[in-house]
């Protein structure tokens, strides 16, 4: 992503701004970790059935019961060879390519189109004035292998690809659909038909925001607020809200023209993971401190609407506790 | 007879709800009410130049928003030592990338008090880590009695005046403007 932020303005900003013009190299940074099923924490609201864009389902089958959520430890595993803990190692918080990623074969039989780019050209946006996470073929902004995705069967190779981390939190799969990844992109799936229904690029955490001003790209203009943010930001109203790459935007229907970010998400907890070493800092809301305090046998953080237990001896992350927004 | 103040309204609601006297407010009635009536947001009154920079980045709403967040705030003269020409390119339109990340790496996910820095500095011994919104980290640690912050590249910004709360966060006044980098 920085890369892209760099061809947007590396002009104006390499003399002015030395360290920002630096900036280079594969963005990305701490996507959610991928061992832990990401589906197994159900503290959420609801979703608003006015303005749900057809989300209403989505949202309020994934409530499931406290003692579900505490039960579900980090030790499940997908089925992923490629699914791990990432270390606490202080970089936990640097994109790892490896994670939950398909071999090249997978998705190169998946879009039946990939030509010699490798994929961070094309995630992290080199061509011309796409925003991030797509490339620019005259198929307005659309992602390359992504055209012919959305309406079309979820191929089997994705069929045990679970969002995992904060994104199988914010995600979740109810009575009337699934969501799946291929480590760049989540598939919402109908569960009657199989069909992929939209699709968005995962978190993507390297400061790699559509700037205010840039059309929300329409190959993701599906209404995908993560679940707890639905019931403040619906569509119905003057404006549509959509999720991408961690932050929500405030959307023109209209030209699709950002008019402003009302959330930032970070998304760097899930459970199952190791407690990034960045968030040694206890950061519970003022509310909630009487609540969920440290003590030996608990650590408790919050992120993105979420208070999470972690285990202080291990650091492991075992439980989201609250949902408080 | 329609009342002159709901053309205002009206005209407001094209970027955000109608406000109290032109604060910014959260985009959404629900949202606004969440985040209280002392936002992060409303409370920039003192830190013009970083008011004037989260409003073209279009923040706005972000920090008149349910949160939580923690705001480290650069002052007025924080913007004015960076290097010349900095702060007028980056409130450039073509810039709103890069500013974008700058401000989020001024935002700290939940809310996270001074104290809380210390123990985790005293915890680490000397030295803590700390996750931005944006993907970063800052090392924290203490230089006398204050709370200092560090980007990446080693610039450092002492926490001047802490413990700002907030009805959706807590505000932590810094004298230097952090850079985010890999």
């Amino acid at each position: 992503m920085c890369k892209w932020i760099l061809a947007a303005g590396a002009a104006a900003l390499a003399i002015a701004t030395p360290a920002l013009a630096q900036k280079e190299g594969k963005g990305g940074g701490g996507k959610p970790d991928k061992a832990a099923d990401g589906n197994q924490s159900g503290v959420g609201k609801q979703a608003d059935p006015k303005h749900d864009g057809g989300h209403a389902a989505h949202a309020k089958g994934a409530d499931k019961s406290r003692g579900d959520k505490d039960s579900r430890l980090a030790s499940r595993s997908n089925g992923n060879d490629h699914a791990k803990i990432k270390a606490n190692d202080g970089s936990d918080r640097k994109r790892d390519d490896n994670d939950n990623r398909f071999d090249k074969k997978d998705r190169d039989d998946f879009d039946g189109r990939r030509d010699a780019r490798d994929d961070d050209d094309r995630r992290f946006g080199r061509f011309g004035d796409c925003p991030p996470g797509l490339a620019k073929k005259d198929n307005d902004c659309m992602p390359p292998g992504q055209l012919k995705k959305v309406g079309s069967v979820l191929p089997a190779a994705f069929a045990s690809r679970t969002l995992q981390g904060a994104l199988g939190q914010w995600f979740r799969d109810d009575d009337r659909f699934t969501y799946r990844n291929d480590g760049d992109y989540v598939f919402r799936v109908n569960r009657t038909d199989g069909l992929i229904n939209a699709l968005f690029p995962m978190l993507d955490r390297n400061f790699s925001y559509y700037p205010v001003g840039m059309n929300y790209p329409s190959a993701f203009d599906q209404y995908n607020v993560p679940s707890q943010f639905q019931s403040f930001y619906p569509d119905g109203g003057n404006f549509d809200y959509r999720y991408g790459d961690g932050a929500i935007y405030q959307v023109n229907p209209s030209t699709n023209a950002i008019q402003s970010i009302v959330a930032l998400l970070a998304g760097d907890l899930g459970v199952g993971q190791q407690l990034p070493s960045s968030y040694s800092a206890y950061n519970v809301p003022l509310a909630y401190r009487d609540r969920y305090y440290d003590t030996p046998d608990a650590t408790y953080r919050y992120n993105d609407g979420y208070i999470y237990r972690a285990d202080p001896k291990t650091q492991l992350i075992t439980a989201v506790i609250d949902a408080i927004i | 007879m329609i009342k002159p103040w709901i053309f205002g309204c009206v005209a407001a609601l094209a970027l955000t709800a109608c406000g109290k006297q032109g604060e910014p407010t959260a985009t959404t009635d629900t949202a606004a009410e969440k985040a209280g009536d002392k936002t992060l947001a409303t409370g920039l009154g003192d830190n013009a130049k970083l008011a004037a920079a989260v409003k073209a980045a279009g923040l706005e709403a972000t920090l008149a928003g349910p949160g939580p967040y923690t705001l480290l705030a650069p002052g007025d003269a924080a913007f004015s030592n960076l290097p010349a020409g900095t702060l007028d390119t980056l409130m450039k339109p073509e810039s709103r990338a890069e500013l974008t990340a700058l401000l989020t790496h001024h935002i700290l996910p939940g809310t996270v008090l001074a104290a809380d820095i210390g123990k985790a500095i005293d915890a680490g011994k000397g030295k803590a880590m700390i996750a931005t919104i944006g993907g970063g980290t800052l090392t924290a640690t203490r230089e006398g009695d204050k709370i200092v912050l560090a980007d990446a590249k080693g610039t450092k910004a002492v926490v001047v005046t802490a413990d700002q709360n907030r009805s959706n966060g807590v505000l932590h006044q810094v004298d230097s403007v952090l850079m985010p980098t890999e």
